[in-house]
C-alpha cells in the first residue's frame, strides 16, 4: 500500500479544478500549469523508482480490499506510461502557451488539458475494469471539449464525428463490462485473471468477450478496421491539441489491449492473439497507405499515428519476452516522437502558412533548426539507430521471429520503408526544394515553439542512447506482463 | 571501456558538431582546412596498426552500449577493417583537400557540407571497425543518410532531390532486409558479434534460417554496392558535388557492400548459393555497367556506370574466392588468388577512379560542362589534368604498366580457373564467367578511351562558350596527382601492399584456411608468361580499339533496348503507382461521412462477433436460473418497444419527447416490479427533470419537419442495425447463460450494513465501495458543463487554424 499511487491522478485533477476559479488571469494559469507539469514528472519518476525497488505497488481506495473495492495498481508498465505521459505533457503545455492563443487560454484550456491528463493517468493506474471505463470517460469528455475548443468551423464539423463514434464505443465498453461481469462475477482485473486462469475447461464465451473488448479498445486505439474517425478529427484542432491526442489517446486504447490481452484474456491465445497479430499487420499497412495518399502534412502525420498502433500491437500479440520488451519500448518512443512531430509540423504550418506540401518549399533556408529537428524526428520515427525507435523495432523483430511470424515482420519492414517515404517527402518538398517564401513573406514565427520540440527530440535520443538505463525497467514491466501471477499476488494476497 | 580506438571512430562526429561553430567564428578561413585535420590525424593513427595486423594480430576493445540486449560497441581492427579504414581516411584527406578548392566559401553553405561529410566519415569507419552486427547496422544507416544529405546538398535543384530520394529508398530497403537478416543470424547463434558467429559458423549451416538470412544480408550488400538491378541509384547520385562522388560514390561508401560480403564470407561462403549469387550478380553487374557506360554523354555518368561495373568485378572475384574454402589448406589452393585479386583491385579502383572523378571535377569547374558532346581539345590547355586522365583511364582499361593491368590479369586468371572447380554445377554455366568477363572488359576499354579522347583530343567545340579556359589551380591538382602517382607506384611495386595490407585482409576473409602460425603469401608479378589471360588482354585491346574507332556505326544497338523497360522507369513507375493506388484506395473508403464509418465499424462488429460466437460454439441458452415471466413484465416490455419506436418515428418534437419520457417511466416500472424502489425513484426523478428540460429547450427551437429532408427507408442500414441488435442480444443471452463463477455481489449486501453502515446497498456502493468511480463521474459532468459553457461563449473566427 502506498498513497504515492494516487498522486499522478490527484495532481492533474486538483490542478484542473483550481484553475477553473480564475480563468482570466492567464499568467497565473500558466504558472500553476507549468509548476504542476514539473511536479507531475518528478512524482512519476519517483514512483517508477519506487516500483523498481519494491515491486508492484497497490492502493485500495477507501480501504475496501479487492476484489470488492477499487484498487489502483502501479506495476512497471503503468509506471512507465504515466511517466511518459508527464514527460511529454510538459513540452506540449509550453508549446500551447506559445501557440493556442490567449482566447483559448482564457477559456479553461489549462483545466481541460489537465483533466485529460487525469483521465489518461487514471486509466493507466487503475486495477478495476469498470474504473477504467470511468477514466476513459474523463479522458474522452475532456478530449471532446478540447477538439472543439475555439469553435472553428472545421473543429465543429470534425468533433461531431469524433464524439458520435466515441460515444458509441463507450456504449460497447459498458456492454462488454456487463457481459464479463455476468460470466465471471467480478471486475477487478487481478481477480478476473485469477478466476479465468483457474478454469479447467475452455469457456468459448470468454473468447467472444475478448474479441468484443478488442473492438472496444481497438476503436480507441485506432486498430484496423476501426480507425476511420481518427485522421480528420486529429487534424482539426490546433497542433498542440493534436499532439496530445496523437501522443496519448490512442495509446490508452493500446495500453488497455496490452493489459487485458496479457492479464485477462489468455485462455484462447491461439485464436485471440493471432487475430490481434493479423489486425496489427493490416493496421501497419493501411495506415501507411493513408500517409502516402496525402499531400497535407498534418494528414500524413496523422496516418502515421495509425501505423505505430500496428507495431505495438504486433509486439503484444507475440506473447514472448522480446516482443513485449519491444512493444513497451516502442510504445514509449512513439508517445514522445509523435508529440514531437505534431509540434514540429504545427510550427511548419505556422511559418509556411499552408499545410499543403505542394505549396511549400525551401523552408529550411530561414528555419534551419526546425528543419533539422524534423529530420532527426523522422529518423527516430523510422527507427534509425541509435534514436529511440530502433531498440523497440529491433526487439519487435526478435519477438516476431521467435514466434515465427515472418510475414508480419516483412509487413512491418515494408511499412517502415513507406513511413520513411511518406515523411521524407515532407523534408524534401517542404523544407528542401525551391524557396517559395522569402524572409519578409513568412506567415508566422517559431518563437517559443522550438524549445518544446527540442526537449522532446532530446528525450527521444536519450531513450535510444540510454537504452541500457531504461532496460531494467522495461524488462521488469515485460516480466510482470508475461507472468500474471506476479500481478495477482500483488493485488490479492497483500 | 571507451578506448582511443572508439574515440578515433567517433572523432569525425565530434568534429561535425564543432563545424558550424568554426564556420561562424572563422568565416574568413575556408572551413575545409579545419576539417582536413581530422582524416589526416586518423590516417596517421591507423597506419600504426599495420605492423600489428601484418603479424596476424587483431585488436578488440569493447564499450558496453546496451549489454542487456547484447548490443555492444565492439571496436575490432584486423587486416580487412584496417584496409578499409586506411582507404576511408586516406582518400578522405585527399577529398577534403580537393573540396577546399572545389567549393567556394563565398557561395556555398560549407557548414552543412562538412557536417555531412564528417558524419559520413565517422559512420564509414564505424561500419568497417565494428564487430557487433547491430552497431555495424547503425553506422550503415548513417552512411545512407549522410549520402542522402550530400546528394541533396544543392537542395533547390529538382534532380538533386530526386537522386537523393532514390539512393535513400534503395539503400534503406537493403538496410532493413539486412537488419532482419542479422536478427535471424542472432536467432541461430545467440550473438551479434561477428567473430563469435564466425567461430560457430559450422554449427548453423544446416539451419533452415541460414539461407533466408544469407539472402537478406546479400540484399543489403547488393543495394549498397549498386549491384544490378539495384544499381539505378548510383548514376542519379552524381548530382552530388564532385568531391562527394569521388569519395562516397566511388571510393568508400559503395564499397561497404563489398566489405560486408568479405566480412561475412567466413560465415556464409561454404554454401554454393553464396558463390553463385555473389559471383553471378557481380559478373552481370560488371557487364551491364560497362556496356551502359559507353552510351553515356556526361563524364560523371560514364564514371558512375564504370564504378557500378568495377564494383561488380570486385564482387565476382570475392564470390569466386569463396571456392577456396572448400579446400582444407592454402597449399595448392588456386582459388585464393581470386580473393587476393579482389582486395588488390579494391585498392587500385580507389586510386584510379578517385583521380578520374577529381579530373572530371576539374574539367567541369574550368569549362562549365561535363558533356563529352561539347568537350574536346583540352589536351594542350590542361596538360596536367590530361596526364591524370590518361593514366587513370589506361589503368582502368587494364593496360600495362599501371596497377589496373595487374588486377585485371588476376581477375582473368580467377575467372578462367573457376570453370575447373567441379562443384556446385559450375561445369554447366561456369564457362560464362570468363566469357562475360572478357566482353565486359572490352566495353571497359572503350569507355576508358572515350573519357580520354573525347575530352582532351580533337578540337575544342564551338558550343563551349566559356572563354580563357586554363589549367586548374595547384591546390585542386594535388589530390589527383597523389592518387595517380599511386596508380603508377602500385603498378610497378605491387608487393609493397602485399605483405602489409593484402595478406592480413585475406586472413580475415578466409580464416579457416590458416592453421596455427600460417600466413598467406602474396606475390604479384607483371609477367606470367604467354598465358590465357595475356591473350585475353591482347584481345581486349585489339577488339576494343576497333570498336572504339567504329563507335558511331554500332551505337544504334543502344536504341534497340526500349527506354520504357529500364529499371529506372520501373522505379519511377513504382513510386507513382504506389502513390496513386494509395490515393485511390484511401479516398475510396475515407469519404468523411460518419454514417459510412459507423457502417464499416458495425459490419465488422457483427461479422466478427457472430463468426466467433458460433464458430467457437459459445452460443448457449440456459434458463434454469431464470424466474418465470409474468404478464406484467410482458406487457411492460411490449409498451417499452412501442414507446421507443414512437420516439424514432415521431413527426414533431413534442411527440418525440413524450415517447422518450414514456420509455424512461416504463423502465422505472421495471425497477418497481423487481423490488428496487430506490432505483425506481431515482429513475423517475431523472426522467421528469429531463423531459421538462427538453420541453423547455424545444420551446425555442423550430419544428423538425421544416426544411428536413424526407429520409427514405434504406434496407442496407436497416439490416446492419438489426444485425447489431441481434448480435448484442445473442451474446447477452450466452453471457447470462454461462455464469462460470459466483458474483462478488453477495459481499456488498452483507457489508453494506455491517461495515459501511448503510441500508441502501446501491447508495453505499455509489458513495463508499466505489466512491472513486462516482467522484470521477461527477468530474465528467463538471467538464461537460464547463465545456458547453465554453462552446457557447468562445468562438475564434477568422483564420481556420490559429
Amino acid at each position: 500500500m502506498t498513497n504515492l499511487l494516487i498522486l499522478p491522478i490527484l495532481i492533474p485533477f486538483l490542478t484542473g479544478v483550481i484553475l477553473l476559479f480564475f480563468p482570466k488571469q492567464i499568467t497565473a494559469q500558466r504558472t500553476l500549469s507549468l509548476i504542476s507539469g514539473v511536479a507531475l514528472i518528478a512524482v512519476n519518476i519517483f514512483l517508477v523508482i519506487d516500483i523498481a525497488q519494491n515491486g508492484i505497488r497497490t492502493l485500495e481506495i477507501g480501504g475496501w480490499s479487492p476484489p470488492y473495492g477499487i484498487v489502483l495498481v502501479g506495476d512497471m508498465l503503468a509506471g512507465l506510461l504515466v511517466t511518459s505521459t508527464a514527460v511529454l505533457s510538459l513540452p506540449i503545455l509550453i508549446y500551447s502557451i506559445h501557440s493556442v492563443g490567449k482566447e483559448r487560454e482564457g477559456f479553461y484550456y489549462h483545466s481541460f488539458y489537465y483533466f485529460l491528463i487525469t483521465g489518461v493517468s487514471g486509466a493507466f493506474l487503475t486495477g478495476d475494469l469498470f474504473n477504467l471505463f470511468v477514466f476513459f470517460e474523463v479522458m474522452l469528455i475532456a478530449s471532446y471539449i478540447l477538439i472543439v475548443h475555439g469553435n472553428t468551423k472545421r473543429q465543429l464539423r470534425e468533433s461531431f464525428k469524433y464524439v458520435l463514434i466515441n460515444v458509441m464505443s463507450s456504449a460497447l465498453f459498458v456492454i462488454g463490462v456487463a457481459y464479463l461481469y455476468s460470466v465471471t462475477g467480478t471486475l477487478n482485473m487481478a481477480h478476473l485473471s485469477e478466476r479465468i486462469a483457474s478454469l479447467d475447461v475452455e469457456a468459448p464465451i470468454l473468447t467472444v468477450i475478448a474479441v468484443l473488448f478488442l473492438i472496444v479498445f481497438g476503436l480507441k486505439g485506432a486498430l484496423f478496421p476501426l480507425y476511420f474517425w481518427l485522421p480528420a478529427s486529429y487534424a482539426a484542432p490546433p497542433p498542440a491539441i493534436g499532439a496530445i491526442f496523437g501522443a496519448l489517446l490512442t495509446k490508452v486504447g493500446i495500453y488497455s489491449i496490452f493489459r487485458t490481452y496479457s492479464l485477462i484474456f489468455t485462455q484462447d491465445t491461439e485464436f485471440t492473439h493471432t487475430l490481434l497479430a493479423v489486425l496489427a499487420a493490416c493496421t501497419m499497412i493501411a495506415g501507411v497507405i493513408g500517409a502516402i495518399a496525402h499531400q497535407d502534412v498534418m494528414k500524413i502525420l496523422v496516418y502515421n499515428v495509425i501505423v505505430a498502433v500496428g507495431y505495438v500491437l504486433f509486439g503484444v500479440s507475440t506473447l514472448n519476452e522480446p516482443g513485449f520488451v519491444g512493444a513497451i519500448y516502442y510504445l514509449m518512443h512513439d508517445m514522445i516522437i509523435k508529440a514531437a512531430l505534431f509540434l514540429i509540423i504545427g510550427a511548419l504550418i505556422t511559418v509556411a502558412g499552408t499545410s499543403h506540401l505542394k505549396q511549400m518549399g525551401g523552408i529550411i533556408k530561414y528555419h534551419a533548426k526546425l528543419g533539422w529537428l524534423f529530420f532527426v524526428a523522422v529518423l527516430a520515427l523510422v527507427g534509425i539507430p541509435p534514436l529511440s525507435g530502433f531498440i523497440g523495432k529491433l526487439m519487435l523483430i526478435e519477438g516476431g521471429a521467435e514466434r515465427g511470424q515472418y510475414w508480419i515482420i516483412a509487413a512491418m519492414m515494408v511499412s517502415s520503408l513507406l513511413v520513411l517515404y511518406s515523411m521524407i517527402r515532407i523534408f524534401l518538398n517542404g523544407f528542401y526544394g525551391e524557396i517559395k517564401l522569402e524572409r519578409a513573406d513568412q506567415h508566422g514565427t517559431t518563437k517559443g515553439l522550438l524549445l518544446p520540440c527540442s526537449l522532446l527530440i532530446a528525450v527521444s535520443a536519450l531513450i535510444g542512447l540510454g537504452a541500457e538505463v531504461l532496460y531494467p525497467f522495461v524488462s521488469t514491466a515485460a516480466e510482470t506482463l508475461l507472468n500474471p501471477e506476479i500481478y495477482i499476488d500483488a493485488v490479492l494476497k497483500e | 571501456m571507451f578506448t582511443a580506438l572508439h574515440f578515433a571512430i567517433i572523432m569525425p562526429f565530434i568534429a561535425a558538431i564543432l563545424v558550424p561553430f568554426l564556420y561562424k567564428q572563422f568565416a574568413r578561413i575556408h572551413t575545409g582546412w579545419f576539417v582536413l585535420i581530422v582524416p589526416v590525424l586518423l590516417f596517421i593513427y591507423f597506419i600504426q596498426y599495420i605492423p600489428l595486423t601484418a603479424n596476424g594480430q587483431t585488436v578488440t576493445s569493447v564499450f558496453n552500449w546496451v549489454p542487456s540486449l547484447n548490443l555492444n560497441f565492439i571496436a575490432y581492427v584486423d587486416g580487412l577493417g584496417l584496409l578499409f579504414a586506411l582507404l576511408i581516411t586516406g582518400i578522405g584527406s585527399l577529398v577534403v583537400l580537393y573540396s577546399i578548392y572545389y567549393l567556394s566559401k563565398e557561395k556555398e553553405a560549407l557548414n552543412n557540407f562538412y557536417v555531412f561529410l564528417l558524419m559520413f566519415m565517422g559512420a564509414m569507419l564505424g561500419v568497417v571497425l565494428s564487430d557487433n552486427l547491430i552497431v555495424l547496422y547503425t553506422f550503415w544507416e548513417i552512411t545512407s543518410l549522410s549520402s542522402f544529405l550530400l546528394i541533396s546538398y544543392w537542395y533547390e535543384r529538382e534532380q538533386s532531390r530526386y537522386g537523393a530520394l532514390k539512393s535513400l529508398l534503395i539503400t534503406v530497403i537493403g538496410g532493413f532486409a539486412m537488419l532482419v537478416g542479422f536478427v535471424l543470424v542472432y536467432k541461430m547463434t545467440g550473438t551479434f558479434s561477428i567473430q563469435e558467429i564466425v567461430a560457430s559458423a559450422e554449427t548453423i549451416t544446416g539451419h533452415p534460417l541460414f539461407l533466408p538470412a544469407m539472402l537478406l544480408i546479400l540484399l543489403g550488400a547488393f543495394t549498397k554496392s549498386a549491384q544490378f538491378p539495384f544499381h539505378i541509384w548510383l548514376p542519379d547520385a552524381m548530382e552530388a558535388p564532385t568531391p562527394v562522388s569521388a569519395y562516397l560514390h566511388s571510393a568508400t561508401m559503395v564499397k561497404a557492400g563489398i566489405y560486408l560480403v568479405a566480412r561475412l564470407s567466413p560465415i556464409f561462403a561454404v554454401k554454393g548459393e553464396w558463390l553463385w549469387l555473389v559471383a553471378g550478380f557481380g559478373i552481370v553487374t560488371l557487364f551491364w555497367g560497362s556496356f551502359t557506360a559507353v552510351r553515356q554523354t556526361d563524364l560523371k555518368g560514364i564514371l558512375a556506370y564504370s564504378t557500378i561495373s568495377q564494383l561488380g568485378m570486385i564482387l565476382s572475384m570475392l564470390g569466386v574466392g569463396a571456392a577456396a574454402l572448400h579446400f582444407d589448406s592454402i597449399d595448392n589452393n588456386l582459388y585464393i588468388g581470386a580473393t587476393t585479386a579482389a582486395l588488390f583491385h579494391l585498392i587500385n579502383h580507389a586510386t584510379f577512379k578517385g583521380s578520374l572523378f577529381m579530373m572530371v571535377g576539374i574539367v567541369d569547374h574550368e569549362t562549365g560542362t561535363r558533356d563529352i558532346r561539347y568537350l574536346g581539345g583540352l589536351m594542350t590547355i590542361m596538360p596536367i589534368t590530361f596526364t591524370v586522365a590518361v593514366i587513370g583511364s589506361f589503368s582502368m582499361a587494364g593496360l600495362p604498366p599501371f596497377n589496373g593491368f595487374l588486377s585485371k590479369e588476376m581477375f582473368f586468371t580467377s575467372m578462367v580457373q573457376i570453370t575447373n572447380l567441379g562443384m556446385f554445377n559450375i561445369e554447366t554455366f561456369g564457362v560464362l564467367f570468363p566469357v562475360i568477363a572478357w566482353i565486359a572488359s572490352v566495353f571497359t576499354f572503350i569507355y576508358s578511351m572515350i573519357i580520354v579522347f573525347k575530352t582532351f583530343a580533337g578540337n575544342m567545340h564551338p558550343g563551349l562558350v566559356r572563354a580563357n579556359i586554363h589549367e586548374a589551380p595547384l591546390g585542386m591538382l594535388i589530390s589527383p596527382i597523389v592518387l595517380i602517382s599511386l596508380v603508377v607506384i602500385f603498378g610497378f611495386f605491387p608487393n609493397i601492399l602485399a605483405h602489409s595490407i593484402i595478406e592480413p585482409a585475406m586472413a580475415s576473409i578466409l580464416p579457416s584456411l590458416l592453421g596455427g602460425n600460417e600466413q598467406f603469401y602474396v606475390n604479384i608479378r607483371f609477367w606470367h608468361g604467354f598465358s590465357t589471360e595475356l591473350y585475353m588482354t591482347i584481345g581486349v585491346v585489339v577488339i576494343g580499339l576497333l570498336l572504339f574507332m567504329s563507335l558511331r556505326k554500332w551505337a544504334g544497338i543502344y536504341r534497340l533496348f526500349p527506354e520504357s523497360l529500364s529499371f529506372n522507369r520501373l522505379y519511377d513507375q513504382l513510386l507513382v503507382t504506389t502513390e496513386n493506388v494509395s490515393t485511390i484506395l484511401t479516398s475510396w473508403y475515407m469519404k468523411g461521412s460518419v454514417r459510412q464509418y459507423l457502417m464499416y465499424i458495425m459490419v465488422f462488429f457483427t461479422l466478427i462477433l457472430t463468426v466467433v460466437l458460433f464458430g467457437k460454439g459459445a452460443f448457449t441458452v440456459n434458463t434454469t436460473n431464470l424466474a418465470p415471466i409474468s404478464i406484467y413484465e410482458a406487457v411492460l416490455a411490449a409498451s417499452l418497444v412501442i414507446a421507443a419506436l414512437l420516439t424514432m418515428f415521431a413527426s414533431t418534437r413534442l411527440k418525440a419527447v413524450i415517447g422518450l419520457g414514456a420509455t424512461g417511466y416504463i423502465v422505472s416500472l421495471f425497477f418497481v416490479i423487481f423490488r428496487a424502489p430506490d432505483l425506481a425513484l431515482t429513475q423517475l426523478t431523472i426522467e421528469t427533470v429531463s423531459v421538462a428540460l427538453f420541453l423547455l429547450c424545444f420551446y425555442h427551437l423550430p419544428e423538425i419537419t421544416k426544411g428536413a429532408k424526407k429520409v427514405r427507408f434504406q434496407p442496407g442500414n436497416f439490416i446492419i442495425s438489426l444485425a447489431v441488435g441481434v448480435t448484442i442480444t445473442l451474446i447477452a443471452i450466452s453471457a447470462s447463460s454461462s455464469k462460470l463463477f459466483d458474483s462478488i455481489s453477495s459481499f456488498f449486501s452483507e457489508a453494506s450494513h455491517d461495515l459501511a453502515g448503510g441500508d441502501n446497498m446501491v447508495n453505499v456502493i455509489l458513495v463508499d465501495f466505489r466512491g472513486f468511480d462516482t467522484l470521477f463521474e461527477i468530474l465528467v459532468l463538471g467538464i461537460a458543463a464547463m465545456g458547453i459553457y465554453t462552446m457557447i461563449r468562445l468562438r475564434i473566427t477568422g483564420r481556420n487554424r490559429p
